[in-house]
């Protein structure tokens, strides 16, 4: 892993001139199984991560799920989940919530993503609009309530779930749009302008295409973070509840429904993790080549 | 007729388009509007827990009664427990982390491979966390997957009981949430330090153990602290797990807020919410304090701008 073999190392150090502890150490870190240690660990890690979710695929489909065993398998959970109507509209506020969440981080991102690479110090600004992600989900939500709730006395609803997401969003929109932005040349505004274009045809014909990829990415990033928020719409929610609320009122409810957030859960993953997946391979792989 | 309207409200809309400059008005009013948003609301919880709730209304007397109580009822074992867990979890994240990132970055020689671990990596940080954390119950419970097949196969006789509901099982469960944001920035630094210093000290005859002590942990440096504090600043207002797997023995400081706002205790909400920033903020002037030699924020931006 460091240092390659192929290479001869140049310096030749006498080993049996070094005393008895360094040698001992230079010979544990040439132990060729460190990769491999290392490897294990992160895939036990990554592990963590995707076996429950396989276990929540395979258990979906158990007669009780919270039992050791999948079988007897049975469909019953996907029926229960069928004949029960109460999860369509959290799903539906998700959705809408998340594209209007995604539309906004759009808008703001590229405005304020653009005018960020061409300020004499930038600093102040970002490091403002960075904030959120320094602060936890649990309080920045239970902050934002106090404040609205009580010290303005709103009532909370969708609007207030909509600025706590945003608020969670946009600070992940604007990085992608600053990655892109900050590559861009101004010199082909000036040249524009030099052919007489006005600002807003400078802005549309010129910088737009070139700053598109991290608008979209914005946008996808202020969807999917906006479609699982729980801890900040937890608490501004009023009386609404999106997908991630009810999921969560479900399993720390009664064990009776859980059944349904499984066979559930595993629906939205089949769905959403492909997408996903396919998204991120292509952004990776493309900022890899640019 | 709306042939002969539409091109003057064009030009009339590209007019006032045309003034909308950046840095005229859209960010100053943005900055304005976000700090109403971000910044009002977090002065605001600490001064809010000053106040006191009397008969379900606030009394705004500024008060010190909210504190104390919180020290008399306990509640500050709480916080306590909240630090010791983030602490544990982070250098547990770190040490697994850690390595791994270096492999990423220079060991792992096939591009398909990492990408595709960086996609594995990604997905999570966008996924609902209650639906993954519940699953652990029917892994961990009493009759759930790891007592089945360990009765079955004869191994014990009783089911082990500390799997689930215990600090272990919050721990556990932590392990793969968590480890995303711990992976990601070191992996973008070591992805940025050159093959050259490694073959250089190499060729130096520094051993594989002294270039990893003496360059790349260095240099990796400002990814490790940008790893510990997006790791750290979730924990310690971490709220699905201990909520979902603690079954109630392991109360951390995100309940205590949930249960105070439920309660509508607000002053004591706020207070606690107070202690999570309070934490954050000491935990990362420590940070900084020890790494102030080798730290500057210019390299995390560079890093972001490659």
């Amino acid at each position: 892993m460091i240092g390659s073999p192929s290479m001869p190392t140049m310096a030749l150090i006498d080993e049996r001139a070094l005393g008895e502890r360094s040698r001992f150490w230079r010979r544990i870190s040439r132990w060729p199984g460190w990769p491999g240690v290392a490897r294990a660990l992160g895939f036990f890690a990554i592990a963590m991560i995707y076996v429950p979710m396989l276990w929540l695929a395979i258990m979906s489909f158990a007669e009780s799920p919270l039992s050791g065993m999948p079988y007897p398998l049975t469909l019953g959970n996907y029926g229960a989940l069928v004949e029960d109507e109460r999860w369509i509209p959290p799903l539906q506020t998700s959705l809408v919530m998340s594209l209007l969440v995604a539309l906004v981080c759009m808008v703001i991102a590229t405005m304020v993503g653009r005018a960020i690479t061409r300020m004499r110090r930038p600093g102040g600004v970002l490091l403002l609009t960075l904030l959120p992600l320094f602060v936890p989900g649990l309080t920045m939500g239970a902050a934002l309530f106090i404040f609205l709730r009580t010290m303005l006395g709103l009532t909370m609803g969708l609007w207030s779930i909509f600025l706590a997401q945003l608020i969670w969003a946009l600070p992940f929109a604007l990085l992608l749009v600053l990655v892109i932005a900050s590559r861009f040349d101004l010199r082909l505004l000036e040249a524009a302008e030099d052919l007489g274009a006005p600002p807003w045809r400078r802005f549309w014909d010129i910088e737009m295409p070139l700053l598109r990829p991290g608008v979209f990415g914005a946008g996808v990033f202020g969807f999917l973070l906006s479609f699982n928020e729980l801890l900040r719409s937890l608490f501004l929610r009023g009386v609404e509840t999106t997908m991630p609320i009810y999921n969560w009122a479900m399993a720390a409810s009664q064990q009776s429904q859980v059944p349904i957030i499984f066979s559930l859960a595993t629906i939205i993953l089949v769905v959403t993790l492909p997408v996903m997946g396919l998204f991120f391979w292509f952004l990776f792989v493309k900022l890899d080549r640019s | 007729m709306a042939a002969a309207l539409t091109p003057t409200r064009r030009a009339w809309g590209k007019r006032v388009l045309d003034r909308l400059t950046p840095t005229g008005l859209a960010v100053p009013a943005f900055l304005i509007a976000w700090s109403f948003l971000v910044i009002v609301p977090l002065l605001v919880i600490v001064m809010f827990s000053f106040f006191q709730v009397k008969s379900y209304r606030i009394v705004y007397e500024p008060s010190l009664a909210t504190w104390e109580t919180l020290i008399e009822s306990g509640r500050w074992i709480t916080a306590v427990r909240t630090l010791r867990i983030g602490i544990t979890m982070t250098v547990i994240e770190l040490l697994l982390a850690f390595p791994f990132a270096l492999w990423l970055a220079k060991g792992c020689k096939s591009k398909t491979v990492k990408a595709l671990i960086i996609t594995l990596l990604t997905i999570p940080f966008f996924l609902d966390t209650s639906s993954r954390i519940i699953v652990w119950r029917s892994i961990l419970g009493t009759n759930g997957f790891v007592n089945t097949v360990l009765m079955s196969s004869g191994l014990i006789d009783e089911p082990i009981s500390w799997l689930l509901y215990s600090e272990f099982a919050v721990h556990f469960g932590m392990l793969g949430t968590y480890f995303p944001t711990m992976v990601f920035p070191i992996f973008m630094i070591m992805s940025l330090i050159d093959d050259d210093y490694i073959q250089a000290s190499s060729d130096l005859g520094g051993s594989p153990g002294q270039t990893l002590l003496y360059v790349i942990l260095p240099m990796s440096l400002p990814g490790v602290v940008a790893g510990v504090v997006f790791t750290l600043v979730p924990l310690m207002a971490a709220f699905t797990e201990p909520q979902m797997l603690g079954g109630g023995f392991v109360n951390l400081l995100g309940n205590s807020v949930n249960s105070a706002l439920q309660e509508l205790k607000y002053p004591t909400a706020a207070a606690l919410s107070t202690v999570v920033v309070a934490l954050l903020g000491l935990c990362l002037a420590a940070l900084i304090m020890i790494t102030r030699k080798r730290f500057d924020m210019s390299t995390m931006f560079q890093a972001i701008q490659r």
